[in-house]
């Protein structure tokens, strides 16, 4: 059962003490020496996990495809639908998002090369590579800067201004999840350039012309080509593959939600950036991430993303690594007095769907009871 | 510090797409839509390992060893392999520890099954790939195989040729043998091998060149012993000079000569020969050479073309740019990969760690890293 809990209950941002330059430096240090610690044992063990993931990918995508053609019989057209859902889950996640971070760059693999690595949904991985990898990790929850706050839809901190558009925005939240990788493909696009005039429409053309390319190529996918080749169960594989899209969007929206938008999840200004030492990076992206807590399972369809404070301070180490180090990054965080945002689903995404409603309307930050020091 | 610029095809091609107007896409193109070679060659690959759209892919189906530390092995190639002529050169690339890891070999075609290749591997001490070839590869083990290159090939039938090989340079020379004895029992021309190993223990190969030396009066070869004494008729002493050129073949005007071998030894043919025979080719392989003093290395970037001269001690990026090349970058911090391009030479120093990469890369974060040796970035 999803909870709203009341954000008024506890002061988050008192949870984390001030850490000096001198602090912060050892604090790095520390995190630094366990990103070395794992980095030294990456290998055999960690591209014999991926490749498993792969033929997991091919097998339930071919399964599930293939159940679909049977799909005018109700139980054919669930586990269909449900192994092609899994499928696009894993692809996207644990595969396509972890190789494009450069996470299996060392096994010198040109299939799971970060640079080059292609995705199964309609953004392209050009786009999410820029918007992602660089803006999204490097000024993680710096308001002005990462697009991820509100992915310029939705209001979730205070510090936003509010406008009386956002009045409408638990709908627009249920409407960007159902399209959530719809989202992602016209996210780099910055289409409010376009409406204000900022952006010329040949600029625009531009930019927009691979994007197109990628969105005619998925939907003469999933509702042309496999449709068409199924016969007489056109409508059921038509109906199964946007089912398992939707599935897809629903998932990713709510771990990546979960993942940086709970209650205790902060956001900085612009102007910690100026100078920003290592250790202040890290410290940030702690402070501006929270974990899920799970099963191997439930870690694995997340993208072990469910380890996101660890995916923050270490995007370029094997996913699967995470949950190793989390206990260590906790230790840190315990003795340098960093609040380590951790919960279950529900929990978390009951905080999600709370900040969601509370800032449909006008609200104020709370005073910060610690500041953020800049470097 | 935000860079629009795009290191891949994807900035090129969406300015082509957007100004020319966009036609309906063609059967091809809409079958590339669905067809991901990546997922057929995984289905192709359950079927029979070495399956593949596009990949040249082979199997070990034998080893031999030539002596107590080389080793000859048999590959049957897909027919992606690309064909290669006697004395080039051929990459392969192994999977060890989970990585897959090039190094260029000289085939030769066995001698009894010509559409089979062989492979000789010199096992060199801390040499990752020679030593898993010794130690772990086995019959029915998949390798890559690919980029044919070289310039040592068969002349003219009635060209004279003299043959130069120190250590494992012997490997194209006997590919090259091979290839001549394979079309005929003779060649018309004199053919000598002059071959260099540091002792008796160390020659490889001596069955099959008495056999051609047997079969072919015009052909006839020496053996030099850098660290231990000669013994038999074929057999001499020391480093290359021009004596034992002398003593070889007396006039070599008229030969085209080609050496492979260490650099120093290649350095010392190229002074002995140069100017002296008609055509002469060369061939050099070292272990990197890593300078630990600061100072310059020479970094070329394939795709624009340009060598420059870079500092040692600073971040490859930043050096770049100070001469005004423009890579795509990002957080400038090691993180987001938005500046890694391949490496194909050379050796770096990853600035977060201290290691040191040797081996050719897809993925090198030039933010991060700083040059320890002359590099070659496709950039």
């Amino acid at each position: 059962m999803m909870m709203f809990e009341n954000p008024l209950k506890k002061t988050s941002l008192a949870r984390s003490r001030t850490l000096s330059e001198t602090e912060l430096q050892a604090f790095a240090a520390e995190l630094d020496a366990l990103r070395q610690s794992v980095l030294a044992n990456i290998g055999e063990e960690d591209a014999r996990y991926i490749r498993r993931i792969v033929k997991s990918i091919r097998i339930s995508s071919a399964l599930g495809r293939g159940l679909l053609m049977l799909g005018w019989f109700p139980p054919a057209w669930i586990a269909g639908t449900g192994l092609l859902g899994l499928a696009k889950i894993l692809e996207n996640m644990e595969l396509g998002h972890n190789v494009m971070h450069g996470q299996y760059d060392w096994m010198n693999d040109k299939t799971l090369n970060g640079a080059t690595y292609e995705w199964d949904i309609v953004g392209t991985s050009d786009n999410w590579r820029k918007t992602h990898n660089y803006m999204h990790h490097t000024y993680t929850n710096i308001k002005g800067v990462d697009d991820d706050i509100g992915y310029g839809v939705l209001r979730l901190f205070p510090e936003q201004r509010w406008k009386p558009f956002y009045l409408g925005q638990p709908i627009y939240a249920v409407i960007f999840a159902l399209l959530f990788q719809w989202g992602v493909a016209i996210q780099e696009l910055r289409l409010g350039q376009l409406f204000s005039g900022k952006k010329s429409k040949e600029q625009f053309a531009i930019e927009y012309a691979p994007t197109k390319r990628k969105i005619r190529q998925q939907l003469f996918k999933d509702y042309v080509f496999f449709p068409l080749i199924a016969g007489p169960a056109f409508l059921p594989v038509f109906t199964g593959n946007l089912v398992a899209n939707g599935i897809r969007n629903i998932w990713t929206f709510t771990i990546i939600f979960c993942g940086h938008f709970t209650e205790n999840a902060e956001i900085f200004p612009k102007s910690v950036l100026e100078n920003e030492s290592r250790g202040h990076w890290y410290m940030r992206q702690i402070r501006g991430s929270s974990n899920l807590t799970g099963g191997k399972l439930f870690h694995i369809l997340t993208g072990n993303l469910s380890h996101q404070i660890e995916h923050h301070l270490f995007p370029d180490i094997p996913a699967r690594r995470y949950a190793q180090m989390a206990p260590a990054v906790q230790d840190i965080c315990r003795r340098y007095g960093q609040h380590y945002n951790i919960g279950n689903l529900p929990r978390q995404f009951g905080q999600v769907a709370w900040r969601i409603l509370r800032h449909t309307l006008p609200s104020q930050p709370k005073p910060t009871a610690v500041p953020i020091p800049t470097a | 510090v935000y860079n629009n610029s795009k290191p891949r095809l994807g900035a090129a091609m969406s300015h082509a797409a957007a100004t020319t107007p966009v036609a309906m896409p063609t059967v091809k193109q809409l079958l590339a839509y669905v067809i991901n070679p990546d997922v057929v060659d995984f289905w192709l690959q359950q079927v029979r390992p070495t399956w593949s759209m596009q990949r040249g892919l082979a199997t070990i189906v034998g080893r031999e060893q030539i002596n107590h530390d080389t080793l000859t092995v048999f590959l049957r190639p897909n027919r992606h392999v690309p064909t290669f002529q006697a004395g080039q050169h051929l990459n392969l690339t192994v999977q060890i520890n989970g990585m897959r890891i090039t190094r260029s070999y000289s085939p030769s075609r066995h001698p009894a099954h010509p559409h089979d290749i062989a492979i000789t591997v010199k096992r060199i001490e801390g040499g990752v790939v020679s030593t898993w070839l010794h130690t772990q590869a086995k019959v029915g083990d998949v390798v890559e195989l690919d980029g044919v290159f070289g310039q040592m090939t068969l002349p003219a039938a009635d060209q004279p040729l003299l043959l130069l090989a120190a250590g494992s340079g012997i490997t194209p020379m006997i590919s090259l043998l091979r290839e001549s004895y394979r079309i005929s029992k003779t060649r018309p021309a004199p053919t000598t091998l002059l071959y260099w190993v540091r002792s008796p223990a160390d020659i490889g190969f001596l069955d099959e060149l008495q056999q051609y030396a047997a079969q072919d009066h015009l052909f006839t070869f020496h053996i030099f012993f850098t660290r231990s004494s000669a013994q038999r008729c074929y057999e001499g002493e020391g480093r290359i000079d021009q004596t034992q050129l002398n003593q070889a073949v007396a006039d070599v005007s008229a030969y085209t000569a080609y050496a492979c071998g260490p650099t120093g030894f290649v350095q010392t043919a190229t002074q002995l020969l140069a100017g002296q025979v008609k055509q002469l080719c060369t061939e050099a392989f070292s272990l990197p050479v890593v300078d630990d003093s600061l100072g310059t290395v020479q970094v070329t970037l394939t795709k624009q073309n340009r060598t420059l001269t870079i500092a040692k001690n600073q971040a490859i990026l930043p050096a770049l740019e100070a001469q005004g090349i423009r890579p795509a970058y990002g957080c400038r911090m090691g993180i987001c990969n938005t500046c890694v391009c391949p490496k194909s030479q050379g050796s770096t120093t990853n600035l977060l760690d201290g290691s040191t990469q040797h081996d050719a890369t897809q993925a090198l974060k030039i933010c991060v890293s700083s040059a320890r040796s002359d590099l070659t970035l496709d950039l």
